[in-house]
């Protein structure tokens, strides 16, 4: 019962972390950063 | 006699008084960042050519990652770490993901330095602190409702340091650059671009109510994760074995450098606690300043040169103060503290943080009942274990026959000594550094 309480948390969790914008600004930086090092290399 | 304060009024002013103080130490922090985040680029000074960048980075990422354990574990304890992991596991994704942005800008700038030279690229880097205003301002209430004072303060204070550090930037660029590639231009505003997002990550932690010292272990991961990544994929696993063999001889030294600049780097991070990103990052952007203090006086970088390269580094370094000065003198007011709180209520329900531990963290205490951290033998393994890396790699280590001034040299570790002590002791005395 309480591991089920955990397990949903933690999905929760993930679920706000991956519909959160403050998430997706700094992951399409970082993949645009990766293209310009691959770029300029 | 009575008391001028009433009941109500009194905690009040009490909340002022800590919120004032704490502005101060974030203020302090970030003078202090600015000061050991300097000093990180001497040991780096003892290397000589013959090491691929990339390798470079990455030796200075080992000894980064050493650091990011050690002295966590060292000041807190790693059961206070695991405390604040378990309130807030989420925020592990965004150390991670702060960790990688560091390392792939960190490369960024080696490609436009080799590009364009430094002149050009630090001062296109620099800029991070304007993108770091502008997040800060967007997702997290930064300057909501703070004044066209204080909105002046540190927009003009950033953009005053910026013109400061183009022109210390020129004078000690000691070799003419490669030409103006525009491939060097995209590399060094690139960076500026990953660094300034970078504080996306610093500014949620601390809303929610993480531990610099808890963030930073978990930042490493992201940090060193990527690094070797790039230094495999550029380099290949059997060159790049065969350069950090014969890299031996100066291993310690970059590792040093990698040290010092940790040290840098939590100040910077109690600097986005206390003051925010819009303020923090310009304050701990005076960095440049201490590089050039000790390229100009341990190592003698422009000796023999001309009136006008004088001329540069004084305005230049003139500038650099005025605009620390103007951020120094625009800590955020009482309304636009209530607009932090905002943010950070907003992410504890976001999250299912418990709203009296995001309260207690913001203003630098522990929550009512919590348990004070303590070291285990575990931690003084991490410690043991971190120095035991650093004798051995000092036993290696060649110290190059290079012109270095000793006397200038003790000045500047004094400075940076009697930094780290007054600015430890306000964390410790004001937050037990929480």
């Amino acid at each position: 019962m309480e591991r089920d309480e955990r397990t949903v948390v933690t999905h929760s969790r993930l679920t706000s972390a991956l519909t959160d914008i403050h998430f997706w600004v700094p992951v399409a930086v970082l993949l645009g950063g990766l293209l310009l090092l691959r770029f300029i290399h | 006699m009575q008391s001028a304060l009433t009941p109500e009024t009194a905690p009040a002013a009490s909340d002022t008084t800590r919120s004032r103080k704490l502005q101060l130490l974030g203020i302090l922090s970030g003078f202090t960042a600015g000061a050991w985040l300097g000093a990180a680029e001497a040991p780096t000074k003892l290397v000589s050519i013959g090491i691929s960048p990339i390798v470079i980075s990455l030796i200075m990422v080992i000894g980064v990652f050493l650091a990011r354990w050690s002295l966590p574990a060292l000041v807190l304890g790693t059961a206070s770490i695991r405390a604040d992991v378990r309130r807030a596991p989420h925020l592990l994704i965004w150390a991670v993901l702060a960790g990688c942005l560091w390392a792939v800008a960190n490369t960024l700038t080696i490609f436009a330095i080799r590009d364009i030279g430094l002149s050009i690229a630090f001062p296109l880097w620099n800029s991070n602190s304007l993108l770091g205003i502008f997040w800060g301002f967007l997702f997290f209430n930064e300057l909501r409702q703070a004044g066209w004072r204080r909105w002046t303060g540190v927009l003009g204070g950033a953009l005053v340091m910026c013109f400061g550090a183009a022109l210390l930037a020129m004078a000690s660029s000691t070799q003419a650059s490669a030409g103006h590639s525009p491939r060097g231009v995209w590399a060094a505003l690139g960076a500026g671009v990953l660094w300034g997002t970078m504080y996306i990550p610093y500014r949620k932690a601390y809303l929610t109510g993480m531990n610099p010292l808890s963030f930073v272990t978990f930042f490493t991961f992201g940090e060193l994760g990527m690094m070797a990544a790039l230094a495999v994929s550029y380099t290949g696993l059997a060159p790049l074995w065969r350069e950090l063999q014969s890299a031996r001889g100066v291993i310690f030294w970059l590792m040093l450098g990698g040290f010092i600049w940790v040290i840098g780097d939590v100040f910077q991070q109690y600097a986005a606690k206390y003051v925010g990103i819009s303020r923090g990052i310009p304050l701990s952007n005076s960095n440049q300043l201490w590089g050039l203090l000790w390229g100009i006086f341990v190592f003698g970088e422009l000796h023999g040169r001309g009136v006008s390269v004088y001329l540069q580094v004084v305005g230049g370094s003139l500038l650099m103060m005025l605009g620390v000065g103007a951020i120094a003198f625009s800590s955020a007011t009482g309304k636009e503290q209530t607009r932090w709180k905002e943010a950070a209520q907003r992410e504890g329900r976001r999250y299912g943080v418990a709203a009296d531990y995001v309260e207690a963290r913001m203003e630098g205490r522990q929550l009512a009942g919590e348990s004070r951290p303590g070291r285990s033998a575990w931690d003084w393994l991490l410690v043991g274990g971190a120095t035991s890396i650093f004798v051995v790699f000092a036993t290696m280590a060649r110290v190059p026959q290079m012109s270095f001034r000793w006397g200038p040299a003790v000045l500047l570790s004094a400075a940076l000594l009697l930094l780290l002590m007054i600015c430890g002791l306000a964390l410790w005395r004001t937050t037990r550094f929480h």
